[in-house]
């Protein structure tokens, strides 16, 4: 009876034992994995921030008009070249439907068309 | 229970177990062997019970404190402490750190110098072989071979597996723009605390003390919006540096500030430095005027002396002003510059820029008057911003009436630019003083740190008067079509050994736009334009700090989101016909 006892103990404490070896050796593992993890986090935002400085200075503005005035022919924006959206003349209608077989034909069919403007003056500004 | 077989039982157990206790612990000389052994085999479990206890408790305090070692050892390796990035309205970056490794070696662990110093230089070719051979011969353990070289280098310095070379991660600061905003930023010195601008002033927030502390070397400390405006920034520095060849100017400064919140959109002062280099702010020619230069800020000043004259409800617009003759004043002549030799209502004294008119103006209020309105619009006092450098106004000791005259026509008051340009905003917003500052704000904020200064229909006509003298007065050359810009001509003569200097000019200029709803408000100072051929021999402020001006707000006008408005009526209709109250009396 005793004897069953105590290796019954034994066999639990070997458990016992094993288990906790490979808890701790587990959490070792994930120890180290974590600090790499988090090294590795900071080298990726230090890059991210060294990066992030090359861009903001490739993308500054005395750079930028630099590269335009060796390379585009484009000229500043004047104040009258703004306009409003709603001073936007409307989408002339459509002389021939999209899907005609026959442009021709089909204006030939529905004279009325060709009535309509085909261009427009902005309103106010002459 | 062993303790109660020797004792057998007892009805007084309850009451004697204290003493029992004690016995089978500290056993006597009546107790027998087998009750002994089970005392000493008792206390033998209590002491174990309670090693293993506090070895317990311990890997309960060890498991639940934070992995400490890994982020000490990291956190040691950065030498310059952290701090956050400064960013303008749009986010764009304006300073950020990047951590850069830097060589350095140990002298003593090195084997073979010379070979060392061939091969450094073939991985860093521009490195001063000389230099770096007479440092590894120092008789130290540690010396600095360069700071802040490349990944690139650094990988290859690597695998060259010199003993005695090493590398450390130190916090660069970095600005991006280089001198596009410097004196506004500031700049760090080599171990990254800020001693100039706005650098200087995240420290006196607290930073200092918690990089003191050790706390501030993390890279997730929240960003800094500024409410500076880079590309405004830019156009501003382009134009004043190209200004300031054409004009061969001393140096220009250009400002930008929000009518109704009091942010300053952009402050440039050439020349400037580059704050990656901050041993050029050591020139004393490179200071910010704007904020650290105190100027007579010449004729644009007359505006306040009109505000006050409107606004003590004793003048109008139509009141007339003597200016057929010269002002005697004792010693002192006031003159006009191309006087009109007539009678100038009050709009013609500020288009003409009279200086006998806004003379006779200020005389008719009072000295003391005159004194508590520029106290009250702040131009007496040191003002005070984000910004550590500020100068204090330098204001008459005895402040007799010839002061009340010249500083009239702003002679005798030198203030900062940015404080009379705070007055301005007032004189332009519906009368409201707004402290200045560069951190973003927005409309309610302001208002709860403003004061009202001046009546709204003063401020009212006030408008109409810069956008009159922009339709037919001194500030024609500032006006871009669609923008409706009201402004105002400084020229003010430079004083030299005591006397003013007829050639020695500060021109200034101060704009409103649009003038009938003001949202921006622009200065641009000169110091010391010369004439040239084409502005037919003039250096006068008109004829060079105007179409300044005017090219400035044509490039930030779009970039401010002000849509330009064409065929808008005169200054007369538009604004004067607008007004609450009735203006014509």
């Amino acid at each position: 009876m005793m004897r069953i006892l105590n290796i019954l103990v034994i066999a639990a404490l070997v458990t016992a034992a094993a288990y906790v070896y490979k808890i701790k050796f587990e959490s070792t593992r994930q120890a180290e994995r974590l600090a790499k993890l988090r090294t590795e986090i900071r080298q990726e935002q230090d890059a991210i921030a060294a990066l992030r400085a090359e861009w903001a200075r490739l993308d500054s503005p005395a750079r930028i008009q630099e590269l335009a005035d060796r390379h585009l022919k484009l000229r500043p924006i004047e104040p009258r070249q703004f306009d409003t959206l709603d001073r936007l003349p409307v989408r002339p209608p459509d002389l021939v439907p999209p899907d005609a077989a026959d442009p021709i034909g089909s204006l030939l069919e529905n004279p009325s068309v060709l009535e309509l403007p085909t261009a427009s003056i902005p309103q106010g500004r002459r | 229970m062993p303790a109660s077989t020797v004792q057998g039982p007892a009805p007084e157990t309850q009451e004697l177990w204290r003493r029992r206790l004690l016995r089978t612990l500290l056993y006597g000389q009546s107790v027998d062997r087998p009750a002994k052994s089970q005392a000493r085999i008792g206390l033998a479990i209590a002491a174990f019970a309670l090693c293993f206890s506090v070895i317990a408790g311990r890997l309960v305090m060890y498991a639940a404190s934070d992995n400490t070692t890994v982020r000490r050892s990291y956190a040691a390796d950065a030498v310059a402490t952290a701090r956050p990035d400064i960013l303008d309205r749009n986010g764009e970056i304006l300073a950020t750190d990047v951590r850069m490794p830097s060589l350095y070696g140990e002298p003593q662990r090195i084997i073979d110098k010379d070979e060392a110093v061939e091969l450094l230089a073939t991985a860093i070719p521009d490195l001063d072989a000389a230099e770096v051979r007479e440092r590894l011969s120092m008789r130290r353990r540690f010396v600095w071979l360069r700071r802040e070289i490349t990944p690139k280098q650094r990988q290859d310095v690597h695998r060259l597996g010199l003993p005695g070379i090493g590398f450390m991660h130190e916090n660069k600061r970095v600005y991006p723009n280089g001198p596009l905003v410097s004196h506004l930023l500031g700049h760090v010195n080599i171990d990254n605390q800020g001693i100039a601008g706005i650098e200087k002033w995240l420290d006196s927030r607290g930073l200092a003390d918690l990089h003191l502390a050790g706390l501030a070397r993390d890279r997730l400390q929240r960003p800094v919006e500024l409410a500076v405006d880079l590309r405004v920034q830019h156009a501003i520095r382009d134009e004043l540096v190209k200004a300031r060849t054409k004009y061969k100017a001393l140096a220009a400064a250009g400002l930008v500030l929000d009518a109704r919140t009091g942010e300053i959109v952009s402050m440039v002062s050439v020349p400037d430095y580059d704050p990656n280099n901050p041993r050029e702010a050591l020139d004393p020619t490179r200071i910010n005027r704007l904020t650290t230069g105190v100027f007579e800020m010449g004729s644009t000043f007359k505006a306040l002396t009109l505000a006050m004259a409107l606004d003590s409800g004793r003048m109008n617009l139509n009141s007339m002003f003597d200016a057929r003759v010269p002002l005697q004043y004792g010693r002192h002549t006031i003159n006009d510059y191309r006087g009109q030799k007539r009678m100038l209502s009050m709009s013609e004294v500020f288009t003409y820029s009279s200086n006998i008119g806004t003379a006779r103006m200020a005389l008719a209020l009072g000295v003391e008057h005159h004194k508590s309105f520029l106290r009250r619009l702040g131009q007496l006092d040191r003002l005070r911003t984000e910004l550590p450098e500020s100068a204090e106004p330098i204001v008459p000791r005895r402040w007799a009436e010839i002061n009340t005259v010249t500083i009239a026509f702003g002679h005798g008051l030198s203030v900062a630019p940015l404080q009379a340009m705070m007055a301005n905003a007032a004189l332009m917003n519906g009368g409201f003083l707004i402290p200045p500052t560069f951190r973003k704000r927005s409309e309610d904020e302001a208002m709860q740190v403003a004061t009202r200064v001046l009546k709204e229909e003063t401020s009212e006509k006030m408008r109409y008067l810069m956008r009159l003298n922009a339709e037919k007065g001194t500030a024609k050359r500032a006006d871009v079509d669609g923008f409706y810009v009201g402004g105002k001509t400084g020229t003010s003569e430079k004083v030299v050994n005591g006397r003013y200097a007829r050639n020695k000019l500060l021109n200034t200029f101060t704009a409103v736009f649009p003038a009938d709803r003001p949202r921006y408000l622009l200065l641009v100072m000169l110091d010391e334009p010369q004439a040239i051929p084409e502005t037919h021999g003039y250096a006068t402020s008109g004829w060079n700090a105007a179409p300044v001006a005017g090219l400035i707000i044509a490039r930030i006008a779009p970039l401010l989101s002000i849509t330009p408005r064409f065929d808008l009526p005169p200054a007369e209709r538009l604004i004067l016909a607008s007004a609450p109250s009735p203006t014509r009396r």
